[in-house]
């Protein structure tokens, strides 16, 4: 039998790597397709995302329910089926929900806006099912027929 | 004093609330004009015409009757939003001889185009999506789209594009050129889609 002082590097190493894998199936669990491509950036814009801040650079990708969010800078993103989003200075957006898998008859976007300036372009998901496409503000919903919109949001 | 200070604020605060809440419809890059619905629990608006913009006071308030706002306020309000819109993305469509898989002399000769295009782009990508017409089942057509995607792939990289700006995808008979009935021969649907985004 080993003794209490040979098991505990053991049980710690083991428990370090229980602890480490819990870590990594955090992230894991929360791991979704890319959904958009930041492609211009003029200042500074965040992406929230599993509780942390992460400053964006133009290439980096976007995953749905990111929270993206500016200060004094603007971010630009293009998305999979082509439908882009900009949004300007003091602004804060959503991507809830985004689904592009037209072979499978799986087609859905859900925006959530929440304050600041945002220009919507549509893509593939609008032209396939233009119900699929929903964007939500604190004071109205919006739903798009094939289109290219701007939006203002006062916020809290 | 107090009363004066309170005059004060409320005087900054409607000269910065002047924007409030609302939607504007563009004309899309290519001129032609959608429409958006704007619509909450005190009623819904449809706006159709380009620069008409409906204003929301609340989530209970109906979204105003649009009125169009001039290009001057569109830069004021948007300026730095409208400079943040990313490149457009560009389809280029690759057609196959009809029974092979290899391109017509056309598409072939776009090629280099597709290459030229990837260099305009920031973070270029590049998705490959093959289509079918609706002739066969559903699942069928999705296997041989993917396939077709999968050899202009192939084709794109020995063209000297770099693999890992590519993905693969395919739309089966589910995102047609042509909207045809099921089981209708249509050759334009049979076709490679290449968009650089």
């Amino acid at each position: 039998m080993k003794s209490p002082r040979e098991i505990c590097p053991v049980l710690r190493r083991a428990l370090f790597a229980l602890g480490f894998s819990l870590l990594l199936a955090a992230p894991a669990a929360a791991q979704q397709e890319q959904v958009a491509l930041v492609k211009v950036v003029a200042g500074e814009a965040y992406a929230l995302r599993a509780e942390q801040r992460a400053e964006l650079d133009v290439g980096e990708a976007i995953f749905a329910k990111d929270i993206v969010e500016t200060a004094e800078g603007s971010v630009g993103l293009t998305f999979t089926d082509g439908s882009r989003i900009s949004i300007g200075p003091n602004s804060r957006v959503q991507f809830t929900e985004f689904q592009f898998a037209p072979a499978e008859g799986k087609l859905s976007f859900l925006i959530e806006f929440f304050r600041g300036t945002m220009l919507y372009v549509s893509g593939v998901i609008a032209k396939l099912s233009p119900d699929a496409v929903k964007v939500k503000t604190p004071v109205a919903t919006v739903a798009v027929r094939g289109t290219r919109f701007l939006a203002e949001i006062e916020g809290d | 004093m107090l009363r004066h200070l309170f005059s004060l604020l409320l005087v900054a605060c409607l000269a910065a609330c002047a924007g409030g809440n609302r939607f504007v419809l563009l004309e899309e890059e290519d001129g032609s004009v959608g429409t958006i619905v704007i619509a909450n629990e005190g009623g819904s608006q449809v706006v159709d015409e380009p620069r008409e913009a409906t204003r929301v006071g609340s989530a209970t308030s109906a979204p105003s009757a649009p009125e169009v706002i001039s290009q001057a306020e569109i830069e004021e309000v948007w300026g730095a939003t409208l400079d943040a819109s990313p490149l457009k993305p560009r389809t280029f469509i690759l057609n196959f001889i009809v029974g092979s898989n290899r391109l017509t002399a056309e598409s072939q000769a776009q090629l280099p185009e597709i290459l030229a295009a990837i260099r305009e782009y920031p973070a270029a990508e590049v998705a490959v999506v093959g289509h079918t017409d609706r002739v066969g089942s559903e699942q069928r057509n999705a296997r041989l789209a993917l396939q077709r995607a999968e050899a202009i792939r192939d084709l794109l990289i020995a063209e000297g594009l770099d693999a890992d700006l590519i993905t693969v995808d395919s739309h089966g008979e589910n995102n047609p050129l042509i909207v045809t009935e099921d089981e209708v021969p249509e050759p334009r649907n049979r076709r490679v889609e290449v968009t650089v985004r």
